[in-house]
């Protein structure tokens, strides 16, 4: 117990364990929680509107109702608008853009996961950057600057997270 | 023009026969009643099954027709029209469904021969009185389709021969059960006072260039009969629309359904209207092909003015719906339901709780650029959705509604006299485009002119019913109303 809380009390005074660990939650979760979203879809059904007394309305109306649910079968890489301005652009090759939409879900799901279980953490931080890089280099194709900011802030948040890393105090393997 | 005449429809001995085995003997009572009293009647029907005619297969008709195969234990027995074109149009189509119907020119001919339940009527506006008097006369139940009638008086008989037969007449204005209307209504407006204190209301139905209505020359219908039925000729009988002394018009062919609209949300009879149209486009038409007109309606908090247009000469402005503004938010509702929208004003509580129940749906709209071109512009309103959908044909609720009520169950959405409220403050429209002045819609348009003469036939003519029905109930016990 005591050494615990030696522990804790010297992280405490160590401020670049405690930066690399905000860094790496923020950017874990971003990741995981980014690449979970990749599998969630909208399944709309049709159900008697109910009054207050959970009875059905005496209307009689049916309303449509959205419910979002997650599933293997929802994984959509990106967003349908946005691949369909990235089909148009000349300097995105179909097999690319295909094979890049295909891993970029799971890709995010395991660099978020080992970043924040604390598994190969620098490579994580790695990949998890360069993920970022190639999503600028669409954006920058379709003049999307907002998006290429956002993702520069992300980029260099990967980097300083990884300049960071050796003050890493909680990791399984680095 | 030749005005229909029914005289020798039905002999009056044939009419007296009839209604003393009726034996309702109900005069001047509430058509709410009459569900209830029906309600007794339809249960001890052996058969499920309702045996109905289609007065008027022409396009109206026709969309009834297709929602009416929709409906479970109706029987179309028989199509009634003097186009032959039509008439077999319906007869082919209907056994395509499975039920062998019966042609008729003649609708008393129709009347003698089938035994019927009901009548759906479809006709031109002109017919739609004589011919629901006869069938309500003749002991059928009846859906007439709006206008009631071309005319005030000829509205005002449908009513006093409901009140005089018992039986059931509900008038076409279908928005009245379509559940978007009716959620809408009963739980936005009424029950969640979405809207707040309703301030005014808009309304419209534009319409694009359309060009006369034209027919196969193999099929032109003999000069005789289209003089006999009320038409100058095959080009009025196609178009009757566009004829003073056979329609109302635009106003009425669109805007009473709309009008109607303000007057059943609203819950009050407008006290006034001033109006302005003309027949600027279309040469040779007698009714205006526009027609702008405002009502005032007195609310408990003030007046509320409602503006309606019809436009038969362009689409764009959105197409038609109906528009009402509170202070809390504003209502856009229409039949297609990509046109219904709902707007939070941002001074407004909260709508989060009624999306939740799914009495709204979030939208996505955005009102208006999130930077302000004049300073004096407020906030956007919040877009919401209507989420309750029609799975069903148009017309298929009202429909149904009416059959229900046939069948003894509710009571009718849009029976005669509450339509007959709401379209008191259609018919004076075209009246004030021509005299160009405001017109004050009195509780007197209302009222029904009973002379003395009327109330001593009608009060003999009740005891004669009472009497003979009491002689026929002893004369036979087993004997059975003919109808339900």
């Amino acid at each position: 117990m005591k050494t615990i809380i030696q522990w804790l009390i010297e992280i405490g005074k160590n401020p670049s364990t405690l930066s690399f660990w905000l860094l790496r939650l923020w950017l874990g979760f971003r990741a995981l929680l980014t690449g979970v979203e990749k599998f969630s879809g909208f399944k709309i059904v049709q159900e008697p509107l109910l009054d207050e007394a959970g009875n059905p309305d005496i209307t009689g109306a049916i309303v449509v109702v959205k419910y979002k649910f997650y599933a293997l079968g929802n994984y959509h890489g990106l967003p349908d608008s946005l691949l369909n301005t990235f089909k148009k652009e000349p300097l995105l090759h179909p097999l690319m853009l295909n094979a890049f939409i295909t891993v970029l879900g799971p890709l995010l799901l395991l660099t978020g996961g080992c970043l924040l279980l604390g598994l190969f953490t620098r490579l994580s931080l790695y990949v998890m950057g360069l993920l970022y890089i190639s999503l600028t280099f669409g954006l920058i194709m379709i003049n999307q600057n907002d998006g290429v900011s956002a993702l520069a802030v992300h980029v260099a948040l990967c980097a300083y997270a990884l300049h960071l890393s050796a003050h890493n105090k909680l990791e399984i393997i680095r | 023009m030749k005005q229909p005449t029914f005289g020798s429809l039905l002999t009056r001995r044939d009419f007296m026969a009839r209604s003393a085995l009726l034996g309702a003997g109900t005069i001047l009572t509430s058509s709410w009643a009459f569900g209830e009293s029906e309600a007794k009647a339809v249960a001890a029907s052996s058969s499920n099954d309702i045996q109905i005619a289609i007065v008027g297969v022409g396009a109206q008709g026709r969309i009834l027709m297709d929602a009416l195969l929709q409906i479970p234990n109706i029987r179309v027995r028989a199509v009634c029209d003097i186009w032959d074109y039509a008439r077999k149009y319906a007869v082919n189509k209907l056994k395509q469904a499975g039920m062998e119907a019966t042609g008729y020119i003649e609708i008393e001919e129709m009347l003698q021969k089938e035994k019927l339940d009901a009548v759906v009527i479809a006709t031109p506006d002109f017919w739609h009185a004589p011919h629901t008097n006869l069938c309500l006369k003749a002991g059928l139940h009846v859906y007439c389709e709006k206008m009631m009638s071309n005319t005030v008086e000829g509205a005002r008989s449908m009513v006093r021969t409901m009140r005089e037969t018992g039986k059931l007449l509900q008038i076409g204005h279908q928005r009245r059960s379509n559940p978007r209307y009716m959620h809408s209504l009963f739980n936005l407006i009424q029950k969640g006072n979405l809207l707040g204190k309703m301030t005014c209301a808009s309304a419209q139905w534009n319409r694009a260039v359309a060009e006369d209505v034209g027919f196969p020359k193999a099929y032109e219908i003999p000069a005789a009969t289209l003089s006999r039925f009320g038409f100058k000729d095959m080009h009025q009988f196609r178009n009757w629309r566009w004829f003073r002394d056979l329609s109302g018009g635009p106003i009425s062919d669109l805007g009473a359904h709309q009008i109607d609209i303000f007057n059943w949300y609203f819950g009050v009879r407008p006290k006034s209207l001033m109006a302005s149209g003309g027949t600027d486009y279309y040469k040779g038409r007698q009714h205006y092909d526009n027609v702008m007109v405002v009502y005032e309606y007195p609310l408990e908090h003030g007046t509320a003015r409602a503006f309606y247009q019809v436009q038969t000469t362009t689409s764009s402005g959105g197409g038609y719906f109906e528009l009402f503004n509170g202070d809390q938010g504003s209502l856009q509702i229409s039949e297609n339901p990509r046109l219904t929208k709902v707007y939070r004003e941002t001074t407004a509580p909260s709508w989060e709780p009624l999306v939740e129940k799914h009495y709204l749906a979030k939208s996505a709209y955005v009102a208006a650029p999130v930077e302000k071109v004049d300073s004096r512009e407020s906030k956007p309103p919040e877009g919401f959705e209507i989420p309750v959908v029609l799975n069903k044909k148009l017309h298929q609720p009202h429909l149904e509604n009416f059959f229900e009520v046939v069948r003894g169950k509710g009571h009718l959405n849009c029976a005669a006299d509450h339509a007959f409220e709401s379209e008191a403050s259609i018919f004076p429209v075209n009246a004030a485009v021509e005299a160009r002045k405001v017109i004050d819609l009195t509780p007197r348009c209302l009222l029904f002119k009973i002379k003395l003469k009327r109330i001593i036939y009608e009060t003999c003519y009740f005891i004669y019913r009472t009497v003979g029905g009491l002689a026929l109930k002893r004369a036979s016990c087993s004997c059975q109303s003919p109808r339900f």
